[in-house]
């Protein structure tokens, strides 16, 4: 469901929202303006795409929700990674380091 | 943990749907408010900031429906949205749904039955331990290639075979049956002593035969069966062990078997499958030279070898052959069959033919289908038109399709399992006695499986074509049409569907006409004698005197014209008594290779039962031992032995009895009559000439009687049994019937062919038309604009009328050629089934297919009236 179109590298949208709630829990919005705040607006997050790859996170154990207030008082579900998920970001990131350093180095033999 | 999550989430958003969109609807709603809040911080008005939000988000519907749409759960409602939009259309369109829903009903039902017979008669294995073990051993020797075999052949194979196991023998004759009250007749198994336990793992009580009573002094024994035990011992467990009256002596029951216990042997073997009591006998090698009797059955060491154990056999037989004299012919061979095998020789054919029929009958039934689906997709292009226009995938239009088919497929499921459980117990109902292995026949599940996905699957491919509609929108187009007129590709298919059911309901009426044409020869068949006013009783009598003394007493009652007794009725199938004859100067090794069935007789047999005395003379009182030994011979043993000249006054040897019942001995006998043949065994089939010879030297405790009248005589049972009575002579009677009951009998399994021939093509032929109509019906509402516009030109409503059925015919007339050809190659198949006629008669070809013109015919004119009662106004205005 993640092939609306994204500006998000196909298969690192998991990584991030992982990365983004192990730092504290945070509802959708909040997830999508710190990974554009952060990758100085490299990344844009379609909500569609988002909110269904959160439901797949929580199906896969990864994640856990639950209706907050926020502090203007307003509802919202606020996402918090679970220990498994927290393993998973440890295993992904590891993933990605690997893969793009691999890819690096091979950039750099070409050039 | 992911899995659980997996489930209940999806089940959660299944069942509580309404509360997961709300809160979809929610966090989508937070989403777009926080990015429009955040525009609003950056200085922009509320309603610029709603549209920069929409800019950068997209439309919150979307985002809605993309987040909805996620999980298995999704599939499961698509689908149930899917069944219940099926659901209405063929509510919308009853006629529709219960056409295809009765013909896919009849297909899957009538192939689920069928498919069950076949199944508990040829597949399931017969109902005995280990029976793939289990082989008949029969031997060959001068014209008779299935022959029973000898006691000391029986002996001499026992003793030499090392790849059997057991080999057991049986012979069945009629001898009184034991336990208290009047002596009656019944069926006897005389088995050795390790037969039984071929059949059957134990006894329900009790023990079966074993060695201790093959010794010289071991009383006598026997073991009932479930049912004699039940009629004549009021069901008492205490009767094993004790002694019983049996025949002018007593008996000790030392076994009775359990319900279910069938002998099922070869059709040939005169062995019955309710045999009502056994008795052993001991094995031996006596009488190298006595005669054959004995069925053999033996269990293999292990199942594989049936080969090795041929082999044996052959080398057993050439072996016997060196010392024993009865043997010593030129071509005496040993030979075994698997009884599974064996005794389903026959029947397997005739099943299969079923099978086919029925076969022919689902194609028929998903040709039709398939063709109302094709009418229907046609019908509703526009709607599908329409649907796609407004976004619906192709996908999803595809997957709409396939669920109607599903629907309709497994209502069609349904009415079969109605259908074919009705069918199974009419079947089981008339239950031909040639299909013995038949116990308890319950509708098969597992069958109604198969056959619903084959249905399935052949819907499956039936409906591409309607999806072949789908994938070729041309959506501009098709949108300005209404939806009517015919596309050529369409109206080949349609040609293709309706010349198929044509050709298979053909080749089903030519099986059918083939089948009814046998019956009805079979009706027409000469027994050999006349049935009209002959009844039939069975009796016990000790001796010819008193047997005399019957026939004079019988005779001797108002409206009889003649009475007389006979060892074995024709048709019947209380054991029978055959043995080897030969003419005078036979050389030796010639002597023991021919047989034929033996009767004893009192004189005016033949005259009782309206048989043809075709030369010499009937016999007399003073026919007995101590005058000339004389035989009366039929006619198809007197052109075999003497052909050329008269059999009367010639000597021909055979076995009879006269120091008393039972004990055989071979005789002369001078041929002093010769008679029509009696159809003994079968009305179809001549299996043995014939001897009779008069009872005085062939003795038996217990007769058949027959009595002619002159009419209908009202009450004829009382008065017979009130005038035996009166004779004091303690002789019982029973089986009091007409002998035409036994020709009925005789009739039973054709009449069963051809009566269910007769409903299967009529259930294709109904199908078939059916089809015909149903395309015919659409193509003439398709073509209403073109017959409007010819008619509006000056066409006549004859030519009109010549338009519809020419576009009718000709697909029936393909399907007649080809229907022809089919038939001229399968035809044939039936042969074993056809009894004097041709499978290529063209006495069933040419009524068949004048009947399949006619009734397509009739078929196609409510199509052709509704085009000429078109008006061409309104038809033109509806373009």
């Amino acid at each position: 469901m993640t092939e609306q179109n994204t500006d998000v590298i196909q298969g690192t949208l998991d990584l991030l929202i992982l990365k983004t709630l192990s730092l504290e829990p945070i509802h959708g919005f909040g997830i999508a303006r710190r990974v554009e705040q952060v990758s100085r607006g490299v990344f844009k997050v379609n909500p569609g795409s988002l909110l269904t790859a959160l439901q797949r996170l929580e199906r896969a154990g990864w994640l856990n929700s639950e209706w907050r207030n926020t502090e203007n008082s307003r509802r919202a579900k606020f996402y918090m990674l679970t220990r498994a998920g927290r393993k998973q970001l440890e295993i992904q990131e590891a993933d990605w380091n690997r893969r793009s350093s691999a890819v690096a180095r091979l950039l750099r033999q070409e050039a | 943990m992911s899995f659980l999550r997996e489930v209940t989430h999806g089940l959660r958003g299944l069942l509580h749907r309404n509360d997961r969109d709300r809160e979809i609807d929610d966090e989508v709603q937070h989403y777009f408010e926080q990015t429009t809040a955040a525009y609003r911080e950056r200085g922009l008005s509320d309603e610029d900031a709603r549209r920069a939000a929409r800019q950068e988000c997209g439309s919150p519907h979307t985002a809605k429906e993309q987040v909805r749409t996620y999980g298995w759960e999704n599939t499961v409602r698509i689908f149930a949205a899917d069944l219940h939009f099926a659901g209405r259309q063929l509510r919308r369109n009853p006629v529709f749904a219960m056409t295809a829903v009765l013909m896919l009903g009849i297909g899957i039902g009538a192939n689920t039955a069928i498919f069950t017979f076949v199944n508990s008669v040829l597949l399931r294995p017969l109902p005995y331990p280990e029976s793939n073990r289990l082989a008949v051993i029969l031997s060959e020797l001068g014209n008779s290639s299935r022959a029973p075999a000898s006691m000391f052949e029986l002996y001499e194979m026992r003793q030499r075979s090392h790849t059997f196991e057991q080999i057991a023998g049986i012979w069945v004759t009629s001898r009184a049956l034991p336990g208290k009250g009047d002596p009656e007749q019944g069926k006897a198994g005389v088995v050795t002593s390790n037969f039984l336990q071929l059949f059957s793992t134990h006894p329900m009580l009790g023990r079966f035969f074993g060695p201790e009573d093959d010794l010289e002094n071991a009383p006598s024994t026997v073991v009932l069966s479930h049912q004699l035990w039940v009629r004549k011992f009021g069901s008492d467990p205490r009767i094993i062990g004790t002694s019983v009256p049996f025949g002018y002596g007593s008996s000790i029951v030392i076994g009775v078997l359990s319900q279910n216990f069938r002998l099922i042997f070869p059709e040939d073997a005169s062995v019955p499958s309710n045999v009502d009591y056994f008795q052993s006998t001991p094995i031996g090698p006596w009488e190298p030279d006595g005669p054959g009797f004995l069925h053999l059955v033996g269990r293999l060491r292990s199942a594989g070898s049936l080969p090795a154990a041929q082999r044996e056999l052959a080398a057993i037989a050439t072996e016997i052959n060196d010392i024993g004299a009865r043997t010593k012919v030129n071509n005496y061979r040993l030979y075994a069959f698997s009884l599974q095998d064996d005794d389903v020789r026959e029947v397997r054919r005739t099943l299969y033919l079923l099978f086919g029929a029925v076969a022919f009958i689902l194609l028929i039934g998903c040709a039709n289908v398939a063709n109302l689906l094709m009418i229907r997709a046609q019908q509703r292009r526009h709607e599908t038109t329409i649907r796609a226009a407004l976004g619906a995938s192709t996908f999803r239009l595809i997957r709409q399709i396939l669920t109607e088919t599903l629907v309709t497929v497994l209502l069609g499921g349904a009415v079969a399992l109605l259908l074919g459980w009705a069918a199974l117990k009419a079947i089981v109902a008339v239950e031909p006695s040639s299909f013995a292995n038949l116990g308890h026949v319950g509708l098969d599940l597992r069958v109604l499986a198969f056959t619903f996905i084959i249905a399935l699957l052949i819907s499956a491919i039936v409906a591409l074509a309607p999806i072949s509609t789908v994938r070729h929108l041309k959506l501009a187009e098709d949108l300005k049409r209404s939806g009517r007129s015919k596309t050529r590709k369409q109206s080949q298919s349609t040609t293709i569907l309706v010349a198929t059911e044509v050709a298979l309901a053909f080749v089903l009426l030519i099986g059918t006409g083939l089948l009814v044409r046998t019956f009805a020869n079979i009706l027409r068949v000469d027994p050999g004698f006349r049935a009209e006013n002959v009844f039939t009783l069975r009796a016990n009598v000790p001796n010819y005197d008193v047997l005399r003394e019957v026939q004079r007493a019988l005779t001797a009652l108002p409206g009889v014209q003649s009475a007389s007794t006979v060892s074995h009725l024709p048709l019947d199938d209380q054991g029978n008594w055959y043995d080897y004859y030969w003419k005078d100067g036979t050389p030796v090794d010639q002597q023991n290779t021919e047989m034929a069935d033996m009767r004893s007789i009192l004189p005016d047999y033949f005259d009782t039962i309206g048989a043809q005395l075709m030369q010499g003379r009937d016999f007399t009182e003073s026919d007995d031992a101590a005058h000339q030994h004389v035989a009366v011979i039929d006619e198809i043993l007197a052109r075999r032995l003497w052909p050329g000249e008269s059999a009367l006054g010639k000597r021909i040897n055979a076995s009879d009895s006269p120091k008393g019942p039972y004990q055989f001995e071979r005789d002369w006998l001078v041929v002093v009559g010769i008679v029509r043949h009696i159809q003994c065994h079968t009305l179809t089939a001549t299996v043995r000439p014939q001897i009779y010879v008069p009872y005085t030297l062939a003795p038996r405790p217990s007769m058949s009687i027959v009595i002619r009248t002159s009419g209908t005589v009202s009450d004829l049972a009382s008065s017979v049994r009130k005038q035996i009575a009166s004779l004091n002579r303690n002789v019982p009677i029973t089986h009091l019937e007409p002998l035409s009951s036994v020709i009925e009998r005789a009739r039973a399994e054709s009449r069963f062919v051809s009566v269910l021939a007769t409903l299967l093509s009529i259930v294709a032929l109904q199908l078939a038309l059916g089809g015909i109509y149903g395309v015919l019906s659409y193509s003439v509402v398709l073509r209403t604009a073109e017959i409007g516009i010819r008619m509006a030109v000056g066409a006549q409503r004859a030519e009109i009328m010549r338009l519809v059925f020419a576009e009718g015919f000709f697909p029936v007339a393909v399907g007649i050629v080809a229907g022809v050809i089919l038939s001229a190659v399968s035809m044939p198949l039936l042969g074993h089934l056809l009894f004097e006629i041709k499978p290529g008669s063209p006495e069933v070809y040419l009524p068949s297919i004048v009947a399949i013109f006619a009734l397509s015919g009739i078929a196609m004119l409510v199509p052709a009236l509704r085009a000429i009662r078109i008006n061409p106004l309104t038809a033109l205005a509806c373009e």
